[in-house]
């Protein structure tokens, strides 16, 4: 056996060659530093496997998702596991769905605000600027509880709140453009409800 | 018995974190997120070479599952059936953007993707000396029908008959596309090799 009909069985050489491919190991150099090369390349190959962790954004998202369709189900009274649970945060608690609750309200208010035809051809700048100024401030605030009780988590749901304002804003800004467009309407309340999610799992859970 | 399936004192094994799943409950889709979530994304990753788009699969490919958790019966492994599903979101993904999962049989190369061989000459040697990262890199550069195969071999264990299903390849075209990757893996390593030797 050559170097060349080596070669070209190769491909099918795994970890048992013939007794002729062994041979021609034994005695081709070239040929035994190229196995031991693709060798080396497969077994360190191995170590690629799970070596790598993704943002805490993406389970953030997945979790958003998941309540959203309804997978996530509240009141499960199961018991607790993996990591203990946290002692009961009741001067936190009332704030859960009222802070929802005016969310809720406040996204209702300014979809209203935005979707209507005299507004969108008179917009009120300084309503607007009022609302804006108190979206910021909850968000502030908001933050500042998740990085009392969880600093990890901060940076997650600042990137989780820039977005979802993002999403509003641009849900805003079409429903501006053509306030009957049903699609943009939609657009707007699911970023709304977004926002509202984003709030309820800061103040509800706690993340690690 | 992987870790996932023990029984560790007050933490649930995988089949009890299923079935607290299929009831909704919130910590349990978490655990079950914390338990793969490194396989998952470290698979996208490497076969997409791109971090957001590898994040973007990775949420893709735990939401498909979670979706269709309620059907999992425990036939098989859930880490099998998570990872074929992240696996098929990927390849879809790359199919999609027109991206090659795999080069067909008849494809005729150019000069330069087939790998030279490099018999003979000197500083020939790699094995011993890559590490992680230079392997990483050279795998992001490798082309994507290539890099498929290489992944799904060598880094997830998949054997050819099983990457020829997920592929729709024959058995020898795995075989062949998995050796042109550790050719052109191996001409990549020698190469940045040989450049980081030259730099001062």
């Amino acid at each position: 056996m050559n170097c060349e009909e080596f070669e070209l069985a190769l491909p099918d050489v795994d970890d048992d060659p013939t007794i002729e491919q062994q041979s021609h190991l034994n005695s081709c150099r070239a040929c035994s530093e190229l196995v031991a090369d693709l060798d080396a390349i497969s077994q360190q190959a191995k170590l690629l496997g799970s070596s790598d962790e993704p943002s805490p954004r993406v389970w953030n998202f997945i979790e958003i998702a998941l309540r959203q369709e309804g997978l996530i189900r509240e009141q499960q009274k199961l018991e607790p596991f993996l990591v203990p649970r946290q002692p009961p945060r009741r001067r936190l608690e009332w704030l859960i769905p009222v802070a929802a609750m005016v969310l809720l309200m406040l996204g209702i208010v300014q979809y209203k605000r935005v979707s209507s035809p005299v507004a969108s051809r008179t917009p009120d700048a300084s309503t607007s600027q009022i609302a804006d100024a108190a979206n910021i401030a909850d968000d502030q605030q908001l933050l500042e509880v998740v990085s009392r009780r969880t600093p990890t988590m901060r940076a997650s749901y600042e990137a989780n709140l820039r977005d979802v304002n993002s999403y509003i804003r641009d849900a805003e800004e079409s429903v501006k453009i053509d306030p009957n467009d049903e699609q943009a309407r939609r657009d707007l309340m699911n970023a709304y409800e977004q926002r509202s999610m984003v709030y309820e799992m800061a103040l509800d859970r706690s993340l690690p | 018995m992987t870790d996932a399936r023990k029984p560790q004192g007050k933490k649930l094994s995988e089949l009890e974190l299923i079935e607290r799943a299929k009831q909704g409950d919130a910590e349990a889709f978490e655990s079950l997120y914390n338990l793969h979530k490194r396989r998952v994304y470290s698979l996208c990753l490497r076969m997409t070479a791109n971090t957001a788009a590898a994040e973007d699969l990775t949420q893709e490919a735990f939401l498909q599952l979670f979706r269709k958790i309620g059907t999992f019966r425990g036939e098989s492994a859930f880490s099998t059936w998570l990872h074929r599903m992240a696996v098929n979101v990927v390849l879809m993904q790359l199919r999609k953007k027109g991206l090659p999962v795999v080069p067909l049989d008849d494809t005729v190369e150019t000069e330069e993707e087939i790998p030279k061989k490099e018999l003979g000459g000197p500083d020939r040697n790699l094995a011993g000396s890559i590490d992680r990262l230079q392997l990483q890199r050279a795998v992001d550069d490798l082309p994507p029908g290539y890099r498929s195969i290489f992944v799904l071999h060598d880094v997830e264990g998949y054997e050819h008959n099983e990457i020829a299903e997920i592929v729709g390849c024959s058995v020898g075209n795995s075989k062949s596309q998995l050796h042109k990757a550790r050719l052109k893996l191996r001409e990549l390593l020698k190469t940045s090799r040989a450049e980081k030797a030259r730099k001062p």
